[in-house]
């Protein structure tokens, strides 16, 4: 990576004596698609608004293009962000809520009517451009958010929960088209969100915070085939989680049975752990899987594109959740109450301490 | 338990109704009477409202009351809405400084004079038309501040940052973003200020100090009705009465008429 765009270094956000943004380094480059992924209460809005400038950090250094930007006040920082609650002006139409960013710049009428005509036929609101915000729908409202954060073309725009407020099939539309917006402008984008599918969709890398502290951080494949903790796997996608302990450069699991898996370095015989497989990741058969396992089938649900099927297991307490694909189901007798054998890989394992 | 019966409720709404408007009714009927008479009606006629006219003292006294109003409800209103905005910015420090704020609505007007009048003799303060306008300040402050606070209990601050992060100044956050959206809650608050300043009699004849030349219009009544009931006060009232309706009328409905958005 070249000189990023955004530096965080070791930026620690006091509130009294709660710490709600813990020791952050981070760094994001230009044109990236970065996602800031937490629970409510990790610490995410309270670090996008030291991005804004709304809060300073107690301590630590935020640099946008090399420069130091803890302490400049929000107006006069290169950086935009879509309000949660979209926050638009509701005594301005459409156009004016637009135009009001560029006002403040104090660029020449002619130039502010070119630049909102041409935001708003992108987002194709043309014919909407003299209605009041509260004469717009949800989707509306959130395009015209975007678009007035957009025209002044920042350095860094900063999105909080920006589909939170959407109905789920429109979600999902808007997710790819944030995707070609950031594409089409070349802006940086940081969207805050406490949904983990959003993340992996939207954005190039994903950072997950838990309590104000950055846990780990890189793209989303990354984050989903190698998290590097037990919360960190549960809290992106599903996972079966099987408590064992180790034994001679492999697993014993709680029924007695060996889990061929890549341990940690300096795994000790007896050390407790917590060997983890993706559902997806089990496979019905023995095949030429190094692990298995055998099972009740005590649910199944079809959810179109795969089969998720519950299995009641000696490995865990929790049912062991399996995702076959519809032809991987095909033709095969999955009747409840049956018991079912299933393997996996030894490379598909991942070890967190217990 | 059983409700009272349709009937019993309706008489009883319309004997409440009777004892609030037949007095005020009267007064209007009078002041179109043209004889004159409490006691007989003798026709139709607007002659007393023409006498109004060409009294002298009465127009000297509305002149007064005018000026006392315009001045007084613009002070007011321009404090009290920055007050206003203040305080619920601040509202996090606790309720003390509201108990403050709004003690002036609710403390006795007799009270609010006595201590005026104490004030501006500590001050040696010469009284005139400037201190009823000053004491008027003092109580319609709240009351616009009132107004206004009310309107910012739905007021999304988020704009306000919204605002900011755009690159507005705080100034021209306040002059684009805050003011437009508050703007029908102002009015309101300058209506209600203005009506009030209008009727207010105590504080008035408290601090208005010796001589005519601070007279106002409820002062020029009451000096006149000690002479008895003349058609001339009936028709004044009347003016003033309706003068009065008419702008509460308008400030509920601009309070009323939420802004887009809101």
């Amino acid at each position: 990576m070249s000189e990023p765009l955004l530096s965080l270094s070791n930026v620690t956000k006091e509130f009294g004596s709660v710490r709600a943004v813990d020791g952050v380094n981070l760094d994001i480059a230009e044109n990236e698609f970065f996602a800031l992924l937490g629970a409510s209460g990790s610490g995410k809005t309270t670090l996008l608004r030291m991005l804004a400038g709304f809060e300073t950090p107690t301590s630590g250094e935020v640099r946008l293009d090399g420069r130091d930007i803890s302490h400049v006040s929000p107006n006069h920082r290169p950086v935009n962000l879509m309000f949660q609650s979209y926050a638009l002006f509701p005594h301005m139409s459409v156009a004016r809520n637009i135009a009001y960013g560029l006002e403040m710049e104090r660029l020449p009428r002619s130039e502010i009517n070119a630049r909102v005509g041409e935001i708003l036929e992108m987002i194709q609101l043309s014919d909407l451009a003299g209605r009041k915000p509260d004469q717009l729908s949800g989707g509306q409202r959130q395009r015209v958010a975007l678009a007035r954060a957009l025209v002044k073309r920042p350095r860094l725009l900063l999105l909080d929960e920006p589909l939170g407020a959407l109905d789920k099939k429109l979600r999902g539309a808007m997710q790819l088209e944030l995707k070609r917006i950031q594409d089409q402008f070349g802006i940086t984008f940081i969207v805050v969100t406490h949904d983990q599918e959003e993340a992996l969709v939207m954005a190039d890398r994903v950072a997950i915070l838990k309590d104000g502290g950055l846990l780990q951080c890189g793209t989303p494949r990354e984050i989903y085939e190698h998290p590097q903790s037990r919360f960190a796997a549960d809290f992106i996608g599903l996972m079966n989680f099987m408590p064992a302990t180790v034994a001679d450069g492999a697993l014993l699991a709680r029924d007695g049975s060996r889990i061929a898996a890549p341990l940690p370095e300096g795994a000790h015989n007896g050390d407790p752990m917590i060997a983890a497989v993706r559902p997806e990741r089990l496979h019905l058969g023995e095949g030429d899987h190094e692990n298995r396992l055998r099972g009740r089938l005590i649910a199944k649900a079809y959810h179109g594109l795969d089969l998720q099927l519950h299995l009641e297991t000696d490995l865990s307490q929790e049912p062991i959740l399996v995702r076959l694909t519809a032809s991987e189901a095909e033709g095969q007798a999955l009747e409840t109450g049956t018991a079912i054998t299933l393997g996996w890989k030894a490379q598909d394992t991942r070890v967190f301490n217990a | 338990m059983k409700s009272a019966p349709l009937p019993l409720m309706l008489l009883i709404l319309g004997l409440t109704f009777a004892f609030l408007y037949v007095p005020i009714s009267v007064l209007v009927a009078l002041s179109f009477n043209e004889s004159g008479l409490p006691t007989a009606w003798t026709g139709f006629s607007v002659k007393w409202y023409g006498e109004l006219a060409r009294n002298g003292d009465i127009l000297k006294a509305a002149g007064n009351t005018l000026i006392v109003a315009l001045a007084s409800t613009v002070v007011a209103t321009t404090l009290g809405t920055l007050l206003a905005v203040g305080v619920e910015i601040r509202r996090r420090k606790g309720r003390f400084l509201e108990t403050i704020i709004f003690a002036p609505m609710i403390i006795p007007d007799i009270v609010l004079a006595i201590a005026l009048l104490s004030f501006f003799s500590l001050l040696n303060v010469t009284m005139g038309l400037h201190t009823i306008i000053v004491s008027h300040v003092v109580f319609n402050l709240a009351f616009v501040c009132a107004v206004v606070r009310a309107r910012l209990k739905t007021f999304d601050w988020s704009v306000v940052e919204a605002s900011q992060d755009l690159g507005a100044s705080t100034l021209t956050t306040l002059r684009r973003v805050v003011l437009p959206v508050l703007s029908p809650a102002v009015v309101a608050g300058a209506l209600l200020a203005f009506t009030l300043s209008v009727d207010e009699f105590i504080i008035a004849f408290f601090t208005a100090g010796a001589g005519r030349d601070s007279i106002t219009l409820p002062m020029q009544i009451f000096a006149m009705i000690r002479f008895g009931v003349t058609p001339e006060i009936n028709a004044l009232s009347t003016i003033v009465m309706g003068l009065s309706v008419l702008m509460l009328t308008l400030s509920q409905r601009l309070n009323r008429g939420r802004l887009p958005g809101q």
